[in-house]
């Protein structure tokens, strides 16, 4: 058929309706029927309907209450962290300043970085010989296996997603901050406000919409960790790093445990999906008129 | 004032470029002194020439893929009328914001049921479509005005000619920060190209390294970070080429 003999929007339409229905409706309309499922890839033939067993559990598996918590400690430690750095950061780049463009590059580059080289650039930083305890050493700190003792592994793996995140929220802050009128600072400025009453009267309502955001996106992609769990201690020592999408990988490619994987992916999909509601929100509120870039 | 910030400021910088300036001297120190011998290693052997390859074919299919297919699909959204139309869009909405992990074991077995793990087909075809890309065309085409499209449409013009003659030239700074997006993305991607493939031959870039710290007992950091910075290179060179773009593109539209 010729294309001139389909609606213009239906042609235009098909690549993204094929792609996004073959590799990611039907995969994620499979992923919940897995989850009713027993279903082992070496033994296909034997699956079985397990109803909520699945699911129920979730609710009684110590392993994936540990990956839970890890995973809640994680987004607990590092986003709110992430954002007051990154909100004094964007304090700091206002106004002109010289070698400014410089800075920015730096504190945007993790950004750019995967973060598998990211994981294992941190995991020479804290080997035994790595950077971090010789940098101690030259103050007189005894070295540590930092991610080797469990107490120490998952703040070190914290650490490090702060170090590779503020960079970017930073600028992303920073953006929203050279957007506030001057005129408004002026204002503030003649009724005698100070720096202070400044900050919480004109910038940070200001700002809020962008705090928020950064909070947000950060918070969904945190519940995510896990490529620098596997990279840097596969969940060990004694499942002091074990997160939920480790869990999941695990579950599903050493145990071949389909349709249990299954029912944890969902978890994490449901969990992160409350975050979800609220970034979409401030998404539809913006999808009216105005233009994304700048 | 001026020098906390000063100071502050530059404390941030030592503590970002510490850990870098350590990945590049560790992968230049050998036994016999200040080489780039680890690099020559890992590039035949490891074999990072052909992560390489690969990663440079799979990010060249899913831009080019992204680039053609996101502005159709953009280009709709934004200049027709259709019923649905709305639900349709929250639903490309929606998938920006889905964690990629619920689809993991599902699209797994779906590859394999189709004979394509360890294919290029499989470390390309789900990526084709980034609904963000679409979400940033559409965004961009609401904010300029119809006239040139209507003019064209007036004399006669096809659909297809009016979105890739006239339109698509129109796009140029969206579709630079769509490029920039789907760039980064896929040359960094770990994840699935690590589940869907098995063969060293079909690994990509992160993989392979990830795949190179997993190997020996004993980690050897010199190739491993010989190996990171050679993953990281194009990537760093392309920033500070297109530095100011990239951090425009990246925070600017995003946050407001």
């Amino acid at each position: 058929m010729r294309l001139r003999a389909l609606p213009a929007p239906v042609w235009l339409l098909t690549p993204w309706a094929v792609v996004y229905g073959a590799f990611f409706v039907f995969p994620f309309v499979f992923s919940f029927v897995l989850g009713f499922l027993d279903y082992n890839p070496l033994n296909v033939a034997n699956t079985r309907f397990v109803g909520l067993d699945h699911a129920a559990r979730l609710f009684t598996d110590p392993a994936f209450h540990g990956a839970l918590r890890n995973t809640l400690l994680f987004v607990l430690g590092t986003v709110p962290l992430t954002t007051a750095l990154a909100l004094v950061l964007a304090w700091c780049l206002r106004g002109p300043m010289p070698l400014k463009g410089v800075l920015k590059a730096a504190m945007f580059l993790p950004s750019i970085l995967s973060i598998v080289v990211i994981a294992l650039l941190f995991k020479l930083v804290y080997a035994p010989g790595g950077a971090l305890n010789e940098a101690l050493a030259t103050v007189g700190i005894p070295g540590h296996g930092w991610l080797t003792d469990p107490r120490t592994a998952l703040p070190a793996i914290m650490a490090m997603d702060v170090w590779a995140a503020v960079g970017y929220y930073a600028l992303v802050l920073h953006a929203a901050f050279t957007s506030i009128p001057e005129s408004l600072y002026e204002a503030a400025d003649l009724e005698g406000a100070g720096a202070w009453a400044t900050f919480r009267h004109v910038t940070f309502p200001m700002l809020k919409p962008a705090i928020g955001f950064v909070l947000v996106i950060n918070a969904i992609r945190s519940f995510q960790v896990f490529v620098e769990v596997l990279v840097m201690t596969q969940g060990g020592p004694l499942g002091s790093t074990n997160t939920m999408v480790m869990y999941l990988y695990e579950t599903a490619f050493s145990r071949l445990d389909y349709g249990y994987a299954s029912v944890i992916a969902y978890a994490v999909f449901i969990l992160s999906g409350i975050f979800s509601i609220f970034a979409l929100r401030r998404f539809r509120s913006e999808t009216g008129s105005r233009g994304v870039v700048a | 004032m001026k020098w906390t910030r000063g100071l502050l400021l530059l404390v941030i910088v030592a503590t970002m470029a510490y850990p870098l300036a350590w990945m590049l001297s560790v992968s230049m120190r050998t036994p016999e002194g200040t080489s780039l011998r680890y690099y020559a290693e890992v590039w035949q052997a490891g074999p990072f020439d052909r992560y390489f390859i690969n990663s440079l074919l799979v990010t060249g299919i899913v831009l080019a893929g992204n680039i053609v297919f996101c502005a159709m699909a953009g280009y709709a959204f934004a200049r027709f009328k259709i019923r649905g139309a709305r639900f349709l869009f929250m639903l490309v909405l929606s998938t920006i914001m889905l964690p990629k992990q619920v689809i993991l074991v599902p699209l797994y077995i779906q590859m394999q049921r189709m004979g394509l793990i360890d294919s290029y087909a499989a470390l390309t075809l789900p990526f084709l479509v980034d609904p963000f890309n679409i979400f940033l065309i559409r965004q961009y085409l609401l904010s300029i005005p119809t006239d040139c499209e209507e003019a064209a449409r007036m004399d006669g013009a096809g659909e297809a000619t009016i979105l890739f003659r006239v339109v698509f030239p129109m796009l140029k700074p969206v579709l630079a920060v769509v490029a920039i997006h789907t760039c980064l993305t896929n040359w960094n991607s770990f994840l699935f190209p690590f589940i869907l493939t098995n063969s060293t031959d079909m690994r990509t870039l992160p993989v392979g390294l990830a795949l190179l710290s997993q190997g020996a007992h004993s980690i050897d950091w010199g190739h491993l970070m010989a190996g990171a910075v050679i993953s990281a290179l194009p990537v760093v060179a392309a920033f500070l080429v297109f530095q100011r773009r990239i951090i425009g593109g990246l925070t600017a539209g995003i946050s407001r």
